[in-house]
């Protein structure tokens, strides 16, 4: 991403074309990434679609190894191609294939339309240049801006993430930075080209809890003011509780389930989301609540369970299950699941946990959807 | 609690590490230290489970690794069953290992790769000799391995051929083989996924019922602490600043890091996160080298008064059994404020 040679774009900016009539910001429409590796083919991503509007924030959430990084990094097109191809399905971002791109339009987009926050900071921080070269680049590369202009532009960012003494900082290097201003530096990275959606893949997984509440606010913030959309996956469901307005819950690199942040909590329809709900603790009052894990282990992405992928751990799964995938079943307010028996109410009702909420209301008018 | 009830004792445990490396640089005047533990004091009884909490380098686990002597403390006393571990000899620290087992963190990194899992959870059995015939010993291995929810045909298998949180069961299973009396779990299931991590909290919970196992449980995820524990200590840079039994502790925190670090975990219900008042920290913590003058606490509290600066609180019993080092602890939450640094 960083020491590429400084080359100026002359074309505008994606971000400022508008979105055509009946699209999204961004859909994503059943996007399927193999890997072909010796082992096999790794179906790591394996038909993931939703849609994603300016100032909306998604939630990705699921296990380690359930395909949420590689999703979002095949969507900004950073797989090597091979071992990676894309076997089907499209990205529009505002209603423009990323798929079909030239690379060089691609590069365009990259890190100014669309920023990515990656898991580990260090890694994607170089270690040899200082804070504010490496935040001036971007600008540079993508905005045409002076040496100076750019500078000037780092220190207005360092300072606006909270990063105390800005001036001065921007002229040090990476070790130089505790775990949780990197992270805040590489916020700053990504928000230097005010994008139109920004990834960020597990941002404060690394992080104390203290930090992460200050990382979480001031992306808030930002989001706020810019109005940009954000891609926040993590496998933490408060934080998908604290700032997601939808969320799609992966599984051995399919999404089995996606609604409103709403919707997901409160009325879930597929197994697992129900699995990984009575899998957390749960701050309680006065009594402690049972854990129900869910039993085994995920299935490996060479060597998918036929039918659904979820049926080897499934309380629920029936021979229906073990033999057939599972259609995905969609309500009208467009909350969907991967599941034989979500559109069967009886089931769903029965064997959904029952969450109390505190402020009991209608989901689908609180979306402002007639229901 | 009754004194005969007490397990292991704590007392004043200080452990300081020198920064500077080199025979010189340690002995000179200006020797730097990282004041990793300072004056920490807890019992736990027979049976029950004391979590620890804290944010990463608070000291957690050196104050594990010093009660299992694994580290040399600088200073206090670790007391198991009345007796100092520090006075003793090869042959009773042999025998107090056999009482106090540990299990870590990383199931990948701790479990010998050239070993079958079979000979990882018989070893501490040779070692102590506690069961002295072959046969015997493999039957009591598999034993065990059902118990921790293992296939027992799996007995000759390597820890590469398990998954994450099944060769967290195989360090269970072997911390649990000389049926020890306290068992020292570090960070037991940070390593795993949500699904996983509440079967491997589960099973700690069924053994610990069956065997009456205590845990000194050290972690860094408040709600898996609160889940499991019975009481609680809150650590920051070193020093203990709360602790009580796990209902105080979560529902009237006194001290105000306790306060904040509760108000910073997001809770898995949207209603619930979009209502609650939160406190929101400024700066990192201060580094445990340089520490702050007075209360360790005083450069981000958001209540500090000029007092906080100058005089390091004591831990004292603010309600019955409840412990609180600060001069302002109120049992009520803290408004949202912030401070800038
Ligand atoms: N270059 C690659 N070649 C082959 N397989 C790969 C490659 N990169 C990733 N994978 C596989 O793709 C799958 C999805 O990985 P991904 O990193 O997206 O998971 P994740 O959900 O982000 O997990 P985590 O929570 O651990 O970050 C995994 O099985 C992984 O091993
Ligand atoms: S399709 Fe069957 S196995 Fe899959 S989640 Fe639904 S009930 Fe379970
Ligand atoms: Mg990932």
């Amino acid at each position: 991403m960083f020491g590429l040679g400084l080359k100026k774009r002359n074309k505008t900016d994606l971000r400022d074309t508008p979105i055509p009539e009946g699209h999204h910001l961004l859909e994503v429409n059943d996007l399927k990434m193999y890997f072909h590796t010796q082992d096999g083919v790794v179906k790591a991503v394996n038909g993931v679609s939703y849609t994603l509007d300016r100032g909306e924030t998604l939630g990705v959430v699921g296990e380690s190894g359930s395909g949420k990084s590689v999703t979002s990094l095949t969507i900004m097109g950073l797989i090597d191609m091979p071992p990676g191809k894309v076997e089907g399905g499209d990205v529009l971002y505002r209603g423009k294939s990323l798929i079909n791109m030239s690379e060089a339009e691609l590069e365009g987009v990259r890190g100014n339309d669309i920023a990515m926050i990656f898991q580990d900071p260090m890694t994607s921080l170089n270690p040899v240049y200082t804070i504010g070269r490496q935040l001036s680049e971007g600008m540079r590369l993508h905005k045409g801006m002076s040496k100076k202009e750019a500078m000037d532009r780092s220190i207005e960012l360092l300072r606006m993430v909270g990063i105390p003494n800005a001036e001065q900082r921007v002229k040090e290097y990476p070790h130089e930075f505790s775990g949780g201003m990197r992270q805040r530096v590489m916020i700053a990275m990504a928000l230097a080209c005010e994008p139109d959606i920004l990834i960020a893949d597990e941002p404060t997984t690394a992080l104390d809890v203290t930090i992460q509440a200050q990382i979480i606010e001031l992306m808030q913030e930002l989001q706020h003011k810019n109005g940009n959309a954000i891609i926040m996956i993590t496998h933490d469901l408060g934080v998908v509780a604290d700032i997601a307005d939808k969320i799609m819950v992966m599984y051995a690199g399919s999404p089995v389930e996606f609604g409103s942040a709403l919707e997901i909590f409160y009325e879930p329809m597929h197994p697992y989301t129900w699995g990984l709900n009575r899998s957390i603790p749960k701050q309680v009052q006065d009594e402690k609540q049972p854990l129900t894990p869910i039993k085994g282990n995920p299935p490996s992405l060479v060597d998918l369970p036929d039918g659904c992928p979820f049926s080897p751990r499934c309380p629920y799964a029936t021979d229906l299950c073990r033999t057939q995938k599972p259609p995905t079943h969609t309500t009208k307010t467009g909350h969907y699941s991967k599941c034989h028996y979500s559109n069967d109410e009886q089931f769903v009702r029965a064997n959904a946990p029952k969450v109390e909420r505190i402020k009991p209301g209608d989901i689908a008018s609180e979306r402002g959807v007639d229901a | 609690m009754a004194d005969s009830n007490v397990l292991l004792r704590v007392e004043h445990l200080c452990k300081d590490f020198p920064v500077d490396k080199g025979f010189l640089a340690k002995h000179s005047k200006n020797a730097r230290y990282v004041h990793a533990v300072n004056d920490v004091s807890f019992d736990i009884a027979a049976g029950e489970t004391f979590g620890l909490v804290g944010e990463s380098g608070c000291g957690k686990s050196t104050t594990g690794r010093c009660i299992m002597r694994l580290t040399e403390p600088t200073g206090g006393k670790v007391l198991f069953e009345g007796k100092n571990i520090a006075e003793m000899d090869k042959k009773a620290l042999k025998s107090m290992r056999r009482e106090m087992q540990f299990i870590f963190q990383d199931p990948y990194a701790s479990l010998n790769p050239r070993m079958t899992i079979g000979e990882i959870i018989s070893e501490p059995m040779v070692i102590h000799n506690t069961v002295p015939d072959k046969a015997e010993r493999i039957d009591f291995v598999r034993e065990l391995l059902d118990t921790v929810g293992l296939n027992p045909e799996h007995i000759n298998r390597y820890p590469h051929e398990f998954s994450g949180g099944q060769r967290q069961r195989v360090g269970i299973a072997r911390a649990f083989a000389l049926r020890p009396k306290l068992i020292i779990c570090d960070e037991p299931v940070s390593a795993l996924d949500v699904s996983i991590q509440a079967q491997v909290l589960n099973l700690l919970t069924d053994l610990q019922k069956e065997f009456g196992t205590a845990y000194l449980f050290i972690a860094h995820d408040l709600s898996v602490v609160q889940h499991i524990s019975d009481r609680v200590a809150v650590m920051y840079l070193g020093n203990m600043m709360e602790f009580s039994d796990w209902k105080t502790l979560y529902n009237e925190p006194c001290h105000p890091y306790t306060q904040s670090l509760l108000s910073a975990v997001p809770i898995p219900d949207p209603d619930i996160q979009g209502k609650r008042e939160r406190i929101i920290l400024r700066g990192d913590p201060p580094s445990p080298i340089d520490p702050p003058s007075g209360c360790p606490f005083h450069t981000r509290c958001p209540i500090a008064q000029a007092k906080c600066s100058q005089e390091k609180p004591e831990l004292r019993e603010v309600l019955p059994n409840h412990y609180c080092a600060c001069h302002f602890a109120e049992p009520n939450p803290i408004k949202e404020s912030s401070i800038e640094l």
